[in-house]
């Protein structure tokens, strides 16, 4: 358990303090940061303001594209400042082909932590700008926004995606025009692409097992487990190949001594770890053939194959090779939501995702990884905000009390839909999974009450606000 | 935290005793835990009154119910006979906090509770509250504040079981300098409302003992809107009870919370709701009636429609199946 999701990918100032701390001191430094210190100086997901105009021609295809965007990344603009999470920029025009587009970004500097990088950095933010556009949009052309999308979305797997969920979710039995839905608590739904350039491999990764006589075997990587199942993907590509079970692997990972293996970050681990293993793998079958000559040492040939090495383990070394991984994992939210116009209360009845990362090495972390990445969009569509006082500048909510993540009673029923390319190799998925719910849930509200909330978290004070109910403060 | 004593006290006596000037009362520990470990209080013991005899009960009479205040909140939710009686209370307890909170929440703890206002709760922010001399809120981030705020602080009290007894017309017995003391709900919070240095109207050494509740009103209903779906605090909570006789409604009550210091009672509105039948007409113009003085501020006027219909459907809840 646990996890990273970008914030610790760089040192940071904190952790080079705690480094010359250490070497001054001669002893060891932990660093520890309370919510509270996270809150106050160490860094933030940029923020972003997005202005966004779209034109297209009658029957839906996007035309041109006019954006501006700004966001506070932090001190000196964000950029490299040790945070690891790049500036305020977002990819923009997001996913869509527009042959016209003109684009301003700029990132405004801040006597604060520098930018750090949260969970697929600028692509969150750039789905919710551009998929409520094109929603927007395809409610002004009065056409079903799935059917925009697919006029639009260059990507011929996200096509086959949509689709696919399409028919799952039932979205043209349940698809009913914006703010139609009848009584008190309406429906809606809403759909959004997620696309992550990313995920491909670390070339560098190295890797090495230790062969025993007694049979068992032990994988040693530089790479980190933050959580996403590393440590499992590594005994389930080595029991494959080696025709073992999974439980009769032992890995070890999370050690400077062992072979430099890749960042945890950027969906890129599975990617680089994955062929690494398998070039482990297979040098050890032919190093035990040479050795024991045995033609086959794999699954019942095994223990009388690692008895013959005699007294002396046998040590492999392997690297990534080409050919076994790639990148550009691409992915499709539905989300169906239920939203009280005299409360403001959403409630997100369902989501679909449908998603590919190349080949599925493991099943239930892939899906583990998906389910996780849903729920952190639904917490950041509807909960999650960081309120700052105006007057003073401190943040006025660093704790999980009123920095508001979902419970078990906000997550919904989540069904996905996997797409497994073995042609492609080996995709992470980590971060594309959290990209499109956001959009999907914004579009869902707008084309359940009829009119758009353009900010997140859309709580139920912005809700009641956009349906107009709100009367104006009364100056005491 | 700061360094403290810590002793088991096992009569009421010594436990007014031990706490002294300087001391805190410990019973489920939820909100004083977190006011310790934020240095907004640092009582020199902690005396666990846990052990106190014959607290943990809730006694069952004929015209008044007796509920000790060491009895957890979800001994209330789990009450099969409370919920029974006073339905209003079963679920004012079950939207509490978490499952765990309320597993060891107590009715005490929860009347009794500091305000959550996130200047207050700062570490770094002096305001009103901590004798400061600003209140931070009121032109600032004021989204989860009162809507009822002629007075100097105006962080909302929060306490669900509050809101719910002030309608049940519940007393709170406190132990005040060796004497049993009645307070009405308005009297348990006025001071939060006059005295921004206060959370409630109880001294230090002040102990809640038990909570009284007519069994006059045997409709009731507790509802709340939060942003989330459940371990949120309420937006805006709404609690209404009365008696139901030929379909019109007898000594009704209505209070809000979460939207003044104090548990908001319209008058006005209590004596406009007797005698009528519910509809859809006499719980809005009833609406309009408890919302009528609201100066809402600058983000918080979202409660206004929220509350109104919190109270539109809380009060229509009252008709149950008959």
């Amino acid at each position: 358990m646990g996890g990273g999701f970008g914030a610790k990918f760089g040192a940071g100032v904190e952790g080079i303090l705690a480094a010359k701390l250490s070497r001054e001191a001669k002893a060891p430094v932990r660093l520890m940061l309370t919510r509270f210190d996270e809150a106050l100086a160490v860094g933030n997901r940029p923020s972003s303001f997005q202005k966004i105009k779209i034109g297209a021609t009658a029957d839906g295809t996007l035309h041109a594209f006019e954006a501006e965007n700004y966001g506070t990344a932090g001190i000196g603009g964000g950029g490299d400042a040790g945070g690891g999470g790049g500036g305020a920029d977002i990819p923009m025009p997001y996913i869509y082909k527009v042959p016209n587009t003109r684009v301003k970004q700029s990132s405004v500097a801040v006597n604060a932590g520098s930018a750090r990088a949260f969970r697929a950095p600028g692509n969150p933010p750039a789905s919710f700008g551009m998929e409520s556009a094109m929603d927007d949009l395809a409610v002004k052309l009065g056409m079903d926004p799935l059917e925009l999308r697919l006029k639009n979305d260059p990507s011929e797997i996200r096509q086959r995606e949509y689709k696919l969920g399409a028919e799952k979710f039932g979205w043209k039995q349940k698809y009913q025009k914006p703010g139609s839905s009848p009584g008190v608590v309406k429906t809606g739904i809403g759909c959004a692409g997620a696309a992550w350039p990313a995920g491909g491999a670390s070339k560098s990764t190295q890797g090495e097992a230790q062969i025993n006589p007694d049979g068992s075997i032990e994988f040693r990587l530089g790479v980190q487990d933050i959580g996403t199942g590393t440590r499992t993907v590594i005994a389930v590509v080595a029991a494959e190949i080696l025709g073992l079970k999974p439980e009769q692997i032992t890995v070890r990972v999370g050690d400077t001594n062992f072979p430099p293996g890749p960042g945890s970050g950027g969906s890129t681990t599975c990617a680089s770890i994955s062929p690494t293993v398998f070039d482990v793998c297979t040098k050890a079958l032919e190093q035990l053939q040479t050795q024991t000559g045995i033609a086959d040492a794999r699954g019942e040939n095994w223990f009388a194959a690692c008895k013959k090495l005699g007294v002396s383990p046998l040590v492999v070394h392997g690297q990534w090779q080409q050919g076994l991984s790639a990148d550009h994992a691409c992915g499709v939210q539905f989300a169906e939501v239920e939203v009280d116009t005299e409360t403001g209360l959403v409630t997100v009845k369902k989501i679909l995702g449908v998603h590919d990362c190349g080949l599925i090495v493991n099943k239930i972390t892939l899906e583990s990884q998906i389910n996780g990445g849903i729920i952190m969009g639904l917490g950041y569509a509807l909960y999650e905000e960081r309120v700052m006082d105006n007057l003073s500048g401190v943040v006025l909510n660093p704790n999980f009390e009123t920095y508001k993540l979902p419970g078990i009673a906000d997550v919904p029923d989540i069904e996905i839909v996997l797409i497994n390319m073995p042609e492609r190799g080996v995709i992470g998925i980590g971060e594309p999974a959290t990209v499109p719910t956001a959009g999907a849930i914004a579009n869902a509200v707008a084309n359940a009450i009829g009119v758009r909330v353009s900010s997140l978290p859309i709580t139920p004070a912005k809700i009641l606000a956009a349906l107009g109910k709100v009367p104006p403060p009364v100056n005491a | 935290m700061k360094a403290f004593e810590y002793a088991t006290a096992h009569s009421t006596d010594s436990a007014r005793q031990l706490v002294a000037d300087k001391g805190a009362y410990l019973a489920g520990g939820n909100d004083l835990l977190g006011l310790l470990k934020e240095y907004l209080v640092s009582p020199n013991i902690l005396v666990n009154i846990k052990s106190l005899p014959g607290l943990d009960k809730i006694e069952r009479g004929g015209k008044i119910w007796t509920i000790g205040s060491l009895v957890t909140v979800a001994q209330i939710e789990d009450d099969a006979e409370v919920k029974k009686v006073f339905p209003g209370l079963h679920e004012a307890a079950s939207e509490v906090a978490s499952q765990q909170i309320r597993n060891v929440a107590t009715v005490g703890g929860n009347l009794a509770q500091h305000s959550r206002c996130w200047y207050f709760r700062h570490r770094d922010t002096v305001c009103l509250k901590k004798n400061g001399d600003l209140c931070y809120a009121r032109n600032g981030e004021n989204r989860y504040h009162s809507l009822f705020t002629g007075n100097p602080c105006i962080s909302p009290v929060v306490s669900s079981l509050a809101t719910i007894f002030t309608t049940l017309d519940a007393t709170a017995i406190v132990l005040r300098d060796g004497k049993e003391t009645r307070m009405s709900m308005a009297e348990l919070y006025q001071r939060a409302w006059e005295n921004p240095l206060a959370h409630n109207s109880l001294n230090n050494g002040d102990l809640i003992l038990r909570v009284e509740i007519p069994t006059t009103r045997s409709r009731s209903a507790y509802m709340q809107i939060s942003d989330k779906h459940a371990f949120d605090w309420a937006l805006v909570s709404c609690a209404a009870a009365a008696e139901v006789v030929d379909g019109k409604l007898k000594s009704p009550r209505v209070a809000l919370g979460s939207i003044s210091p104090v548990p908001h009672q319209v008058e006005a509105a209590n004596s406009f709701l007797d005698g009528k039948i519910l509809d859809d007409a006499t719980v809005s113009q009833a609406a309009d009636l408890i919302l009528k003085d609201a100066k809402p501020l600058e983000h918080n006027a979202y409660k206004m429609p929220m509350a109104h219909a919190l109270i539109r459907r809380t009060l229509l809840k009252l008709k149950g199946d008959a």
